[in-house]
C-alpha cells in the first residue's frame, strides 16, 4: 500500500520528569535504543514525546519489539502505520489494524489542533467506514475487544495502531552511574543486577570462582546468566577472580564457623578494587535478609566494614518466592537452577556463625596475610567477553 | 595430555580413520543404491558385520544389527525381550540398562535388581534366586564400567536357562568387546557393543542377536535397513571406523591385556595407600582401576589432575543436586569413599610410564587438596 509506512512507536516513561536533565536522559535513551537494535536494519526517529522505529524489514518486526521490550525507559510501544493525515489514508491504515469481527472502538488523539475534524468526529467517521467495510464488527465504547488508535501529528502525518504493549519502565541504563554486581550463578544476584539497571545503573559483572573445587561449567553458567542479563543491562564482559587460595588459607588457619564470613570480607575487598578499576561507584549484591547464615545484619556489618563504597542490596526485603517470580520474568531462572555449585561444599562449615561479632572476626583474620592474598587474587582477574 | 579416561571414550584410531576415509569422501554412496558404488558400500557393511560377529561368536549362530550407540542397542534388546511377567538385572548396570529396566514398570513388566558385591560384580546366587517361571528377560553387564569387575556371563546364563529355559539372556558388553576375551555361548541370546570405546567413533554401536531368537522388534521404521530391524541409512563411515578399529584391537588383544594389567597394577602399587583405597577387584578388566581418596572430592582431584596433564574419570560429582554413583552406592561404599572416587581407565595406547606419571600426580593432587 502506497504511503502506508509500517512503524513501531516507542513511548518513554520517567524521562520527561527530569526537568533540565531531560536532554541528557533522552540522549542516553537514544543510544540505548540504537544499541538494542544493532544488527537489524532500521531507522530511529525522534518526534515529540516518542520515538518511531521505521524502515525495517517486516520480518524483523517481532524481534525489534522483543528487543524494545527489554530497554529500560520504555513505557509502552505499539506496532502501527505512519500515513498522511487525510481521511482516505487514515481509513486504509485502520482497515489493516482492525480485526474483521468482534467489538471495537476508534480512539483519536489530536496533537494538531487545527485538523478540520475534532477527535469525536474522527472517531465517528472512521468507525462508520469500518462498520460498512466489515459487517462482522460491532461498536463497544466501554470495553471493546480491539481499539483502533489514531494519533494526528502536527507535521501532516498520523499514526494508526492497535494495542499498547507495556514496556519495562524504569530509567535509561547509564543515567544512574555505574555499579559492580557480584554475580554468583544462583537465582538472586541476576535479579539484583536487573533491578539496579532498571533504575538506570550501568551494571558490570564480577564473579568469584574456586577452581579446581568448582568446575568450568559453573563459570560458563555465570557467563550465560550475564549474557541474558546484558540484554537489559548492556554489560559487555564478566570479570572473574579466583579465590581458591584464600579459601584454602581460611580453611587451614581460621575458625571453621567463620569460613563464609571471612571469605565474604575478602570478596568485598577484591570487588572494591575491581570496581575502582572499572569506574564503578558502588557494589551490588543479591543478598536478602535472613536467607542464609551470612545474610544476617551481623554478616552484612562484617562485610561492609571492609569497604568504603556503598553496597546496594536491592533484594534485601524480598522473599525467595518473590525473587524467583522476577528471575523467571527476566529469563535467568532456568539457567540459575542448572546444577552447578558456585562454591564447593569442601570449605563449608557444618555450623556457620550466624551472628559473628566484628572483634572476633578481626582477631581471626589476623592469622592471614590479607593484603598479599587480595593482591594474589587480583592477579587472577580475567575478562570474559559476553559476545 | 596423558589420557586415562578410556572407559568414557577413546581417542579415535588414526589408522582406522585413514582407512575409513575412502567411505567418507569417495565411496559416499547409499549402500542401498543399486549401482556399483552402492554395492561397494554395501559390501563394506557385510564385511564389517561378519568380522565383528566372528571375533566373539559363531557367525552361523549370531547376526548383528548396527545401531547409533550402545544405549540404543540396550534399549532395543530390553524392550523387545521383556514383554511379560518380570525381568531381572543387576544393580551394577550402566544407566542404559538400569533406566530401561525402571521404565519396564510403566509397561507392566516387573523389574528386579540383583545386589552387587563390594567390587561391583553381581551376586550371582541372589540373581538366580530372583529368576522364576515368569521371568522373560535377564540382563547382566559383562564388565562393570565403574569398577572393571567381570561377571561370568556364560555361567550365569547357563544357570538362568536351567531354571527357566524360556527366559532371554542378554549382556551389555560395551566395556568388554575388544578389551577382554569374549565368547558368546549357546545360552546367551543378545549382546550389545559400542565403537567409541575401542578407537571407533561416537554414533556407532551394535546389537548381536542369536539368529534363532526372532522376537526382536525395530525401534525405527522406514526403509527396512538392517533386515528391517533398524531403518535409516547406515552410518557407513562410522561402521568402517568401527570395523578397522576392531581389527586393530583384536589383533593384539592378548598382549595388550597382559601389558595393561601390569601397568594398572603398577599404578596401584605407586599410589599412597594412606590416601587411596582400591575398589576394583584383582581379577577385573585390565583396562579399569577404580580407587577412592576418601574424604576428598573426586571431581576436584579430577580437575587438579587435568591441569597437571592427566585426564581420569570420576565416580561421583561435587554437587549436592547430582547424587553419587548409583552403582558404587550399591557396592556399599560410605559417603566419604563415594566422594573421593577416581576411575583410571586404559587403552592399548597407554604405557607403563603413563601409569607411573598418573600415580605420582594422583598422590600429589590428593596431598594438595584443601591446601593441606
Amino acid at each position: 500500500m502506497e504511503n502506508l509506512e509500517k512503524v513501531i512507536i516507542v513511548r518513554y516513561a520517567e524521562i520527561h520528569l527530569k526537568g533540565k536533565n531531560r536532554g541528557y536522559f533522552e540522549r542516553v535513551f537514544t543510544v540505548n535504543l540504537e544499541k538494542a537494535l544493532k544488527g537489524l536494519r532500521h531507522e530511529l526517529r525522534r518526534t515529540s514525546g516518542r520515538y518511531l522505529v521505521a524502515a525495517f524489514d517486516e520480518r524483523d518486526a517481532d524481534e525489534i519489539c522483543a528487543r524494545i521490550s527489554r530497554v529500560f525507559g520504555v513505557h509502552s510501544y505499539s506496532v502501527g502505520y505512519r500515513v498522511p493525515n487525510d481521511l482516505e489514508h487514515l481509513f486504509t491504515a485502520a482497515k489493516v489494524i482492525c480485526p474483521q469481527d468482534g467489538t471495537f472502538k476508534v480512539d483519536t488523539h489530536r496533537a494538531d489542533k487545527k485538523y478540520p475534524l475534532t477527535s469525536p468526529e474522527l472517531n465517528a467517521e472512521i468507525g462508520a467506514r469500518l462498520l460498512a467495510e466489515y459487517p462482522g464488527l460491532k461498536v463497544d465504547i466501554r470495553s471493546p475487544q480491539s481499539t483502533v488508535c489514531l494519533d494526528i501529528r502536527e507535521d501532516g502525518s498520523a499514526l494508526v495502531f492497535g494495542s499498547f504493549e507495556e514496556g519495562v519502565g524504569g530509567m535509561p541504563v547509564g543515567t544512574s552511574s555505574k555499579g559492580l554486581l557480584l554475580i554468583s550463578g544462583g537465582i538472586d544476584s541476576p535479579v539484583a543486577g536487573y533491578m539496579m539497571a532498571k533504575r538506570g545503573m550501568d551494571v558490570n559483572f564480577l564473579h568469584f570462582h574456586s577452581y579446581p573445587y568448582t568446575n568450568e561449567q559453573a563459570k560458563d553458567k555465570v557467563v550465560e546468566l550475564a549474557r541474558i542479563l546484558s540484554r537489559y543491562t548492556g554489560g559487555e564482559e564478566v570479570s572473574t577472580v579466583k579465590v581458591t587460595h584464600i579459601q584454602e588459607e581460611i580453611h587451614k588457619k581460621c575458625a571453621a564457623e567463620l569460613n563464609v564470613t571471612l571469605l565474604r570480607r575478602f570478596m568485598f575487598r577484591i570487588a572494591e578494587r575491581v570496581a575502582q578499576m572499572r569506574g564503578a561507584k558502588c557494589l551490588i549484591t543479591g543478598e536478602s535478609l535472613g536467607q542464609v547464615a551470612s545474610q544476617t545484619i551481623e554478616g552484612i556489618t562484617s562485610s561492609n566494614a571492609v569497604v568504603t563504597l556503598p553496597v546496594l542490596r536491592p533484594l534485601i526485603g524480598f522473599d525467595k518466592e518473590e525473587i524467583i517470580v522476577r528471575a523467571k520474568k527476566i529469563g535467568t531462572f532456568e539457567t540459575s537452577v542448572l546444577p552447578y555449585e558456585d562454591c564447593c561444599t569442601v570449605f563449608l562449615p557444618e555450623f556457620p556463625a550466624i551472628k559473628p561479632k566484628l572483634p572476633y572476626i578481626e582477631e581471626e583474620e589476623k592469622k592471614l596475610d590479607i593484603e598479599a592474598l587480595v593482591q594474589e587474587a587480583i592477579g587472577t582477574l580475567e575478562r570474559i567477553p559476553l559476545r | 595430555m596423558i589420557y586415562l579416561d578410556n572407559a568414557a571414550t577413546t581417542r579415535p584410531s588414526d589408522g582406522a580413520l585413514a582407512r575409513a576415509q575412502h567411505f567418507l569422501t569417495e565411496c559416499y554412496y547409499n549402500p542401498s543404491a543399486l549401482y556399483g558404488g552402492g554395492a561397494e558400500a554395501g559390501r563394506l557393511l557385510t564385511e564389517a558385520r561378519s568380522f565383528l560377529v566372528s571375533r566373539i561368536a559363531d557367525p552361523a549362530q549370531f547376526s548383528l544389527v548396527f545401531t547409533s550407540c550402545g544405549t540404543e542397542a540396550d534399549n532395543q534388546a530390553i524392550f523387545s525381550a521383556a514383554r511379560r511377567g518380570n525381568a531381572v538385572t543387576t544393580q551394577g548396570e550402566h544407566a542404559a540398562v538400569y533406566e530401561s529396566f525402571k521404565e519396564l514398570k510403566n509397561r507392566g513388566v516387573e523389574p528386579r535388581f540383583a545386589p552387587v558385591r563390594a567390587d561391583g560384580s553381581v551376586d550371582a546366587d541372589a540373581l538366580i534366586e530372583m529368576v522364576d517361571a515368569e521371568t522373560s528377560l535377564v540382563s547382566v553387564i559383562h564388565v562393570s564400567n565403574e569398577t572393571g569387575a567381570i561377571n561370568d556371563i556364560a555361567q550365569i546364563a547357563r544357570r538362568v536357562k536351567q531354571k527357566n529355559p524360556r527366559a532371554v539372556f542378554m549382556s551389555d558388553g560395551v566395556q568388554a568387546f575388544g578389551k577382554i576375551d569374549v565368547r558368546l555361548t549357546k545360552e546367551i541370546d543378545l549382546y550389545t557393543v559400542s565403537a567409541h570405546k575401542i578407537g571407533g567413533l561416537k554414533g556407532t554401536g551394535a546389537l548381536l542377536r542369536r539368529k534363532s531368537y526372532t522376537a526382536i522388534s525395530p525401534y525405527l521404521h522406514g526403509g527396512g535397513q538392517e533386515n528391517g530391524l533398524r531403518s535409516g541409512t547406515e552410518n557407513v563411515f562410522g561402521i568402517a571406523c568401527f570395523y578397522y578399529a576392531a581389527q586393530e584391537k583384536f589383533s593384539s588383544m592378548a598382549e595388550d591385556g597382559v601389558r595393561l594389567a601390569q601397568a594398572k597394577e603398577r599404578l596401584w602399587e605407586l599410589l599412597d595407600k594412606k590416601i587411596y583405597s582400591r575398589i576394583s577387584p584383582q581379577d577385573g578388566s585390565p583396562c579399569i582401576l577404580t580407587v577412592s581418596a576418601a574424604g576428598r572430592r573426586g571431581e576436584t582431584l579430577q580437575r587438579m589432575l587435568w591441569d597437571m596433564g592427566i585426564a581420569v574419570g570420576t565416580g561421583s560429582a561435587c554437587n549436592s543436586k547430582k547424587p553419587h554413583s548409583r552403582v558404587l552406592q550399591a557396592c556399599g561404599l560410605d559417603q566419604r569413599m563415594l566422594d573421593g572416587v577416581l576411575r583410571v581407565s586404559f587403552s592399548p595406547s597407554n604405557t607403563a610410564e603413563d601409569a607411573k606419571a598418573a600415580a605420582l600426580a594422583m598422590n600429589e593432587a590428593a596431598r594438595a587438596f584443601g591446601g593441606n
